[in-house]
């Protein structure tokens, strides 16, 4: 694990540059303010980062209308509790660049979204995140022998964007003792417009051999190698095609987000609005 | 749903006969999932504690349904734990978290109205 820490690095230094806009219909001044442009850390979540622009574009908005803020993209609702850089492969991952996302601050929809009022809601589900991944890996073993205060660290690493504050601790849940891999492994396989997959996977054969991403998908999603090789289908995890014969364990333990679960997108050319 | 013929807006009694429907056997993988509700700290306790449920539902609308059943005000919390550690997401659906960390057959689910582990 030591010999990649450049690779968890560059992780987590991933940014999009992003342009959020008012929604035309909720601008109740003369003219329509500018897009606010903001580079915006792929690990993080939307509700998390923008404070800032969320400050701007109230100005320009009736105060007596303003609700919860929630964000979209072409007509999508973006889920704030799905990290940045997974909303982006997900929807926009072929879009020019900056992505361009409409900020709102009526008409949430709560049938779609999960309101986030405060940074505590933001906090408790990215936590119940590593928890419920360090169920899957070592059955609850490394967090629950963790103090509250390396909880508030991974919490606060993240929030103040601080790789070393972040990893001092992360490396505990990431680490596997010996030539044991983790138990299972946590990720979520999305699709537009379809509920995620999330299933136990375990990283290696009942031989030991090591499993790899092709393994994990085929189970998951029996038809997929053909249209992945017959380039219909992407796969994408942090923005990047791994290739297919990678290891699900190397691949956990460096390319997850910090919430601890790999966060796979597959993209279908259909998909293409 | 897609077959129509149990859809209903609440889950299943377990104890209840099921009627078979008129179409052909449901999939085995559209097969509904025993939930076992059960309460911790202050929280009321449900009279019926399994339930039936479509894996396709999602743990949000479970909330809601034992928010009614035991009559949770608006303005209070409720909160859900999987083997007592962690809170599952809202809008991850049942299926999942059963084919995760189901046991025997069945997904227990502990619901508290304050914060209880974590």
């Amino acid at each position: 694990m030591a010999d990649d820490r450049e690779v968890l690095r560059e992780v987590w230094e991933g940014r999009l540059p992003v342009a959020f806009s008012l929604s035309s219909d909720e601008v109740s001044v003369m003219e329509q303010p500018e897009p606010y442009y903001l580079l915006v850390p792929r690990q993080s979540y939307l509700t998390l980062v923008t404070d800032k622009v969320q400050k701007h574009f109230k100005t320009y908005t009736d105060p007596d209308k303003v609700g919860e803020v929630w964000f979209e993209y072409e007509g999508q609702p973006l889920k704030w509790h799905i990290p940045i850089g997974v909303l982006f492969d997900l929807y926009s991952f072929s879009s020019t660049l900056p992505w361009k996302i409409t900020l709102h601050f009526q008409n949430f929809p709560d049938e779609e979204l999960l309101g986030c009022r405060s940074k505590e809601a933001i906090e408790s589900h990215f936590m119940a995140c590593v928890k419920e991944a360090d169920c899957l890996k070592h059955r609850s073993q490394v967090i629950n022998g963790m103090q509250k205060k390396d909880h508030k660290q991974l919490w606060m690493g993240l929030q103040n964007d601080k790789f070393d504050q972040f990893w001092a601790i992360n490396r505990r849940l990431m680490e596997h003792t010996g030539d044991e891999p983790f138990r299972n492994i946590p990720f979520r396989i999305y699709q537009v417009d379809k509920s995620y997959i999330q299933s136990l996977f375990r990283p290696v054969t009942d031989d030991g051999e090591p499993l790899t991403l092709g393994d994990l998908l085929k189970e998951n999603l029996p038809d997929i190698i053909p249209k992945i090789d017959a380039c219909v289908t992407q796969v994408i995890i942090q923005g990047v095609e791994p290739p297919l014969d990678t290891p699900i364990q190397w691949l956990s333990e460096h390319l997850s987000h910090p919430d601890n679960f790999l966060h796979i997108c597959v993209l279908h050319e259909t998909d293409d609005r | 749903m897609a077959d129509g013929v149990d859809d209903q807006s609440t889950p299943v009694e377990k104890d209840e006969p099921q009627s078979p429907g008129p179409s052909s056997p449901v999939p085995s993988e559209k097969k509904k999932i025993d939930l076992l509700l059960k309460a911790a700290g202050d929280a009321p306790i449900m009279k019926k504690k399994k339930w039936a449920v479509d894996p396709s539902k999602k743990i949000g609308w479970v909330m809601e349904f034992i928010r009614k059943y035991i009559k949770c005000e608006p303005n209070q919390s409720l909160f859900l734990y999987v083997n007592q550690s962690f809170s599952p997401a809202p809008d991850q659906e049942i299926g999942n978290v059963f084919e995760c960390f189901g046991s025997d057959g069945k997904l227990i689910l502990h619901y508290c109205k304050s914060q209880a582990w974590g």
